[in-house]
């Protein structure tokens, strides 16, 4: 259960914005790296390269396919009819950030609209953070709304438009990083959901 | 579903490890509320709707949120800034300017948002009371906004300085005045000798105009016959074909309603002719289900995202077009109906003119066009004719033809489109293939020709409309707020050769860019005196206006030959906003205005309405809203631009009405003060308030409209249209020709005259004559039994047949044609392109294909914007199929010389050195190099004796290059890019707020070479434009060869003017009356009938 905001944190970090050597050196670092990157644990290219030109050269490429040139990693994109990034206020995600106190810096994280991927993990990061707090306080009240409110959220928002993205990452992307990165999202969606599901609400 | 299937239990044993890690951005934050203030609540950071201009009520006081920081949190954070809370947003208060874009010829509508405390304009927007352009810009509007602040604009008049020869670079300034008193000296020698050729050595050279008819009035208020436009280096080929079916000047789309978008070349939709309104309507269109074709060697934007993309032969576009025709013609529809609208057809084109002239059938069966004359004079004889006649345009002859050979299924795909749209083809056949080629004018016959066989030549919803009935032109009609209230100037009684040489006597516009070399042509000016021509040695006045032919006319080593010659033009003054290559070479530059800072009324043709639009200098109009006032009211605009810091930046209606009341006829006596002068007050020039209420008065729903809005104003029309920037006149203009003729009983009447029925005779084809000054003119055709206004021609029908061709001894042209074997190719020689594939027989011989425009450039007139400048002049290679690259050896970044070849005359022009780029995006054979890069400079930057800095020269858009010229031979070569160059002037003192990321410029510019200065002219025998494309051998560059490198042998390209005129025109004859077709106008300044006379004529009067 402690790991859920870890996971957050991690996957958001993966999709918000290109790699960079130190969050990569961490990655790799992990205990469990080979089990959650396999196919790129054995990667050829990654032992022929240093992190930075490994990064320059073949990820941050990659990473500019799979989230900003050719796949869409915005929630209202899969969502509206027509397609479009909904950028301003009516963005629906906005008035749940708003309600819980936050706004999105749309500067530093370097995204159009707050339904990015990455900023709809980095607020489940937040809630599960919380969830964790009252949890440690024996808040059973706020474990619940938090709960609750973490459940919606990944109903209403996140898996309505996350495993078509993540699969077209995990089908598209020419690297094994992103590949696999999108499978493990994808699964840890899919399971925290059902663990949301399981709790007692 | 794999994915499911490999679940890992992330929330069990190891694999929670991760939590040991932060890894994410970190991208939410508090919101921390600020205690907004009550004049705080009219901002909000969530607003319900989303308009992007405020509405009108605003525009002389609107507020607004500084954009960067309300990015950083909006004001619920940091509240808005006060001297109590300065770290609040700032909020700009702005007074919103209309005017009009001034960089291509749409006239899109801007805003300039003046900000009120520094009397900066902050930036330029779209204007959504503009109709066509609906509040939108292409980059090039916003791009006036560093235009503006162009830290190497011109500051203050300069004159070339005393002792120096031009071209040497030495300036010294003067006032605005100094220039008037030497300039109206000039002129008023001219009118004070007042003889024929007198009047005939000023002209007026304009670049691209951007208004409706001022221009042509200055040489006419002078009784000058000079004024020469840039058109035939432009439109002119797509204008002659339009001329020649409805004596009209360019046709005009229904866009947003048609079905298919036929595109011959990019532009419309991506880059040229009133691109950005276009581009709106055609998407429009296209959401509406239409379908797009582009038919072009390149595969331009549009193209890339076209239904249908077809790499003609460049110039071959004809043979296609006629193919359509052929199958129109000669196969029926699904349900075996006629694909002919013989409606249209029937009642609209002049077939029974042409059925009648039994002498003309018996030439065409001659040439072998036909093979048998018609049975009889019959509509039904004539569509059987024109089944014979285009029958050999063949899907097998196009595809050879126009080298689609592999592509023969794009050819079905095109006829489903075609016919599937019905009469909703919406078109406009411009620039490239018709200025690209020798005979490019038959594009537009050809492809009018199938438009019109299917009824889209109608105007109706979605169709094919002309130009004039879409526009309104005001710009030149102000006489009545002058002294001479209202009287027009007479015609003018000469006729100039300079513009209108003898052997061009249909050329659609000016022969402008032979000037250099008419003026140089001694033998030339020989000859046609001795005919009796009064051709004068050379020119007093020539004034460019915003224009730079040296570098974007052929052959510009001979512009500098020419312009350097003081005894060829003794006096030459460019009224430009910015540095050019031209101006280099002139006595004086005078900075006159950008979009935002002149007066000018434009209304172009780009939907069927009317929409006029008001140019205007926003930082006067803001500080008169303000409550400033000139000292003189004649030149608000330049103490306006003076008191707000811009320069000594002026604007052309002020100074020509200054110039001439105060320095060129003061006294009024030589009869040009009497235009000038202001009917209020005689003593001074024209006021723009008086000169625009005169001309916007003569709008009716205009002046209905400002009349209601501001009442009590003395000048109604001139405020409403200060106010808003633009109205609409008129709206849905279809089939304007089937508009009625009104009859009273007594009286027909058109367009407000009335002419007795007596005096109107009616003729065999039912056209409505009457007695015009002694000449007949046409007024309405009947048709059925009702009588309707007609097309512009004589014959108020769409002219198949065009007469007048055959009068000017083209005969085998005077219909749609194109030649259909290599023999008829020799023969026709005259219409067909002279990068014809038949002229390229070596492994290394390509067409050359120079003149697309790009989406953010604008020939010269962007080279002053850093923002175009960063997205346009980084790179301008030449194309090359991958196919050719390959069997040459040619890789990506190969220099190779390019080597232009004339195929009249067989001679070498020179070369230039460019990049090669293999690429698929052009079609085998055809290399693509557009002219619009290769800027260059002489010198960095000028010293002026007196004043405390150095001018700039060019600093953002121009590297520095090394010239040098014999009389013959020309040599360029590039010494420096752009961007070192601006680095090692830290000089720069202009606009220094606005420029302090000049030392970011990172473009060198070195890679456009200045080709037109190796291309010759070549000028059309016919229409007179000049044929851009080339024919050119390329080879690789040798180990010395710089990129940018040019070498031009201007001696041959002299010879290949000479061989182009003398073995390709037919000139007037002794058997010719005038000297062009009387109902052609001349396009700009009005002439009498005595000037259009052909001195050497000797047939009998009345002929």
């Amino acid at each position: 259960m402690e790991a859920r905001p870890a996971y957050y944190d991690l996957l958001s970090r993966l999709f918000i914005g290109e790699m960079d050597p130190e969050t990569l050196r961490k990655i790799e670092e992990l205990p469990n790296f080979k089990e959650l990157f396999p196919t790129y644990y054995s990667w050829e290219e990654r032992q022929k390269r240093s992190r930075s030109r490994l990064i320059d050269e073949v990820l941050n490429v990659d990473y500019t396919e799979i989230a900003i040139m050719h796949l869409i990693p915005y929630e209202s994109f899969y969502r509206r009819d027509d397609g479009m990034i909904e950028s301003g206020g009516a963005n629906p995600v906005v008035q749940i950030y708003n309600n819980f106190g936050f706004r999105v810096d749309l500067d530093r994280a370097r995204v159009v609209s707050p339904d990015h991927i990455g900023v709809e993990l980095e607020f489940m990061k937040l809630l599960t953070q919380a969830h964790e707090k009252a949890e440690a306080h024996g808040d059973r009240e706020a474990v619940r709304a938090l709960a609750r409110e973490e459940r919606e959220f990944l109903r209403n928002h996140l898996l309505q438009f996350a495993p078509l993205y993540l699969i077209n990452v995990a089908e598209q992307a020419r690297t094994p990083f992103y590949r696999d990165g999108a499978k493990l999202t994808l699964e840890f969606l899919l399971e925290d959901y059902e663990y949301l599901n399981r709790v007692e609400l | 579903m794999s994915f499911l299937e490999s679940r890992r239990n992330f929330l069990k044993g190891s694999a929670a490890t991760v939590a040991t890690l932060t890894l994410s951005k970190g991208v939410f934050t508090a919101i921390a509320q600020a205690n907004p203030r009550q004049e705080e609540l009219s901002f909000t950071n969530t607003p319900k709707t989303l308009s992007f201009y405020p509405s009108l009520e605003e525009w002389d006081s609107f507020k607004e949120l500084d954009g960067d920081d309300w990015k950083r949190g909006g004001i619920d954070r940091k509240g808005v800034q006060s001297e109590e809370n300065p770290e609040g947003i700032y909020v700009n208060e702005y007074i919103i300017v209309p005017t009009v874009c001034s960089n291509c010829e749409a006239g899109c509508g801007l805003t300039a948002w003046v900000d009120k405390k520094s009397m900066v304009v902050k930036k330029y927007m779209g204007n959504p009371l503009h109709t066509g352009s609906r509040g939108r810009n292409c980059a090039k509007g916003y791009g006036t906004w560093s235009q503006m602040y162009d830290p190497d604009r011109v500051p203050f008049p300069l004159r070339r300085a005393p002792g120096s020869k031009r071209g040497e670079g030495k300036w010294v300034r003067v006032t605005w005045d100094d220039a008037m008193k030497e300039i109206g000296a000039k002129i008023r020698e001219l009118l004070e000798q007042g003889d024929e050729e007198a009047r005939k050595q000023f002209i007026y050279h304009v670049g691209r105009p951007n208004e409706n008819g001022f221009g042509a009035r200055l040489p006419h208020t002078l009784g000058f016959d000079g004024y020469d436009s840039h058109t035939n280096i432009c439109s002119a080929g797509a204008r002659q074909g339009s001329i020649q079916w409805a004596n009209d000047d360019r046709n005009s789309p229904d866009w947003a309603n048609a079905k298919l978008i036929f595109l011959q070349s990019s532009h419309a939709a991506d880059a040229g002719h009133y691109f950005q309104q276009s581009a709106g309507y055609i998407a429009d269109a296209r959401k509406k289900g239409a379908k797009l074709v582009v038919i072009d060697p390149r595969l331009s934007n549009s193209a890339g995202m076209a239904d249908l993309w077809l790499p003609l032969w460049p110039g071959t576009e004809a043979a296609l077009y006629l193919w359509l025709a052929n199958r129109v013609l000669n196969e029926k529809g699904k349900n075996g109906e006629d694909l002919v609208d013989h409606d249209f057809v029937r009642n609209w084109i002049n077939w029974k003119k042409f059925m009648r002239n039994r002498e003309y059938l018996n030439f065409i069966k001659e040439k072998g066009y036909i093979k048998k004359l018609p049975k009889d004079e019959s509509y039904e004889s004539f569509i059987e004719l024109l089944k014979e006649l285009y029958a050999p345009y063949t899907t097998e002859f196009v595809v050879k033809e126009c080298r689609i050979e592999g592509q023969e299924n794009k050819l079905e795909e095109l006829w489903e489109m075609f016919i599937d749209a019905g009469d909703r083809i919406a078109t406009y056949l411009w620039r490239a293939g018709t200025i690209g080629h020798r005979g490019g004018w038959m594009n537009t016959r050809t492809g009018f020709l199938a438009l019109a066989l299917r009824g889209a030549l109608r105007g109706d919803i979605g169709g094919v409309s002309w130009h004039h009935w879409h526009k309104a032109s005001v710009n030149g009609k102000w006489f009545k707020a002058a002294l001479s209230n209202g009287k027009k100037p007479p015609k003018v009684k000469v006729w100039n050769e300079y513009p209108w040489p003898p052997e061009y006597p249909l050329s659609t516009y000016e022969m402008s860019f032979l000037l250099p070399h008419l003026l140089m042509d001694e033998e030339w000016k020989k000859k046609w005196r001795a005919r009796g021509f009064k051709i004068p040695s050379r020119l007093k006045v020539w004034v460019p206006r915003m224009y730079n032919p040296v570098w974007i006319n052929p052959d510009g080593f001979r512009w500098i030959e020419a312009l350097k010659r003081e005894d060829l033009i003794e006096l030459s003054f460019n009224l430009s906003p910015t540095w050019s290559e031209t101006n280099w070479y002139c006595d004086f530059v005078l900075p006159t205005g950008l979009a935002g800072e002149r007066h000018d009324q434009q209304s172009e043709p780009t939907k069927p309405e009317k929409w006029v639009a008001f140019r205007q200098p926003a930082l006067r109009v803001a500080l008169e809203k303000m409550g400033w006032k000139p000292k003189d009211p004649t030149r608000a605009t330049l103490e306006a631009h003076m008191k707000a810091g811009l320069g000594e930046i002026w604007e052309e209606i002020e100074f020509w009405a200054n110039l001439m009341v105060h320095y060129v006829d003061p006294d009024g006596k030589l009869g040009v003060k009497q235009y000038w002068a202001s009917k209020e007050d005689p003593t001074r020039a024209i006021t723009i308030p008086e000169f625009y209420q005169a001309a916007f008065s003569l709008l009716p729903n205009l002046k209905k409209a400002a009349e209601a809005a501001y009442p009590k104003s003395k000048y109604p029309c001139y405020e409403f249209m200060r106010d808003r920037g633009a109205f609409t006149e008129e709206t849905n203009i279809y089939k304007p020709q089937e508009r009625e003729v009104q009859f009273d009983g007594e009286n027909y009447i058109v367009h407000g005259h009335k002419y007795p029925k007596d005096e109107v005779i009616i003729d065999e084809d039912g056209v409505l004559w009457v007695d015009h000054h002694g000449h007949r003119k046409s007024i309405g055709v009947k048709i059925g039994d009702k009588i309707y206004q007609g097309f512009h021609t004589p014959d108020k029908r769409l002219d198949f047949f065009v007469d007048w061709m055959v009068d000017y001894r083209w005969p085998e042209y005077a219909i749609p044609i194109y030649p259909r074997n290599e023999g008829e190719r020799k023969e026709m020689v005259h219409i067909v392109t002279q990068v014809h594939h038949d002229y390229l027989k070596g492994d290394n011989e390509f067409a050359l294909n120079t003149i697309y425009r790009l989406p953010y450039m604008i020939h010269t007139r962007s080279v002053n914007s850093k923002h175009l400048m960063e997205i346009s002049v980084n790179h301008n290679p030449i194309w090359i199929h991958t196919s050719d690259a390959r069997r040459l050896g040619i890789r990506r970044g190969d220099k190779i010389r390019v080597k232009i070849v004339d195929t009249v005359s067989g001679l070498e022009s020179g070369y230039f050195v460019a990049m090669a780029v293999p690429t698929e995006a052009t079609r085998p054979g055809v290399l693509a190099c557009s002219h619009h890069a290769g800027r260059w400079k002489l010198k960095n930057a000028v010293d002026i004796p007196g004043f405390q800095h150095k001018l700039g020269v060019l600093g953002l858009g121009a590297p520095l290059y090394t010239m040098t010229m014999d009389g013959k031979i020309g040599k360029m070569r590039a010494r420096e890019g752009i961007d070192k160059g601006l680095k090692r002037r830290p000089e720069t003192w202009q606009f220094k707020e606005i420029n302090k990321d000049l030392e970011h410029i990172w473009w060198d510019g070195l890679t456009g070479a200045w080709q037109n200065a190796v291309a010759p002219v070549h000028p059309d025998p016919i229409a007179g434009n000049h044929a851009w494309h080339h024919k050119v051998v390329i080879e690789r560059a040798k180990p010395t060869d710089r990129l940018g490198d040019v070498y031009v042998n201007y001696e041959n390209n002299f010879k290949i003017y000479q061989a182009w005129r003398d073995k390709l025109t037919r000139p007037l004859t002794e058997e010719i009356k005038y000297r062009r077709p009387m109902h052609m106008p001349r396009p700009a300044v009005p002439l009498s009938e005595e000037a259009y006379r052909n001195p050497m004529y000797k047939g009998r009067e009345g002929a």
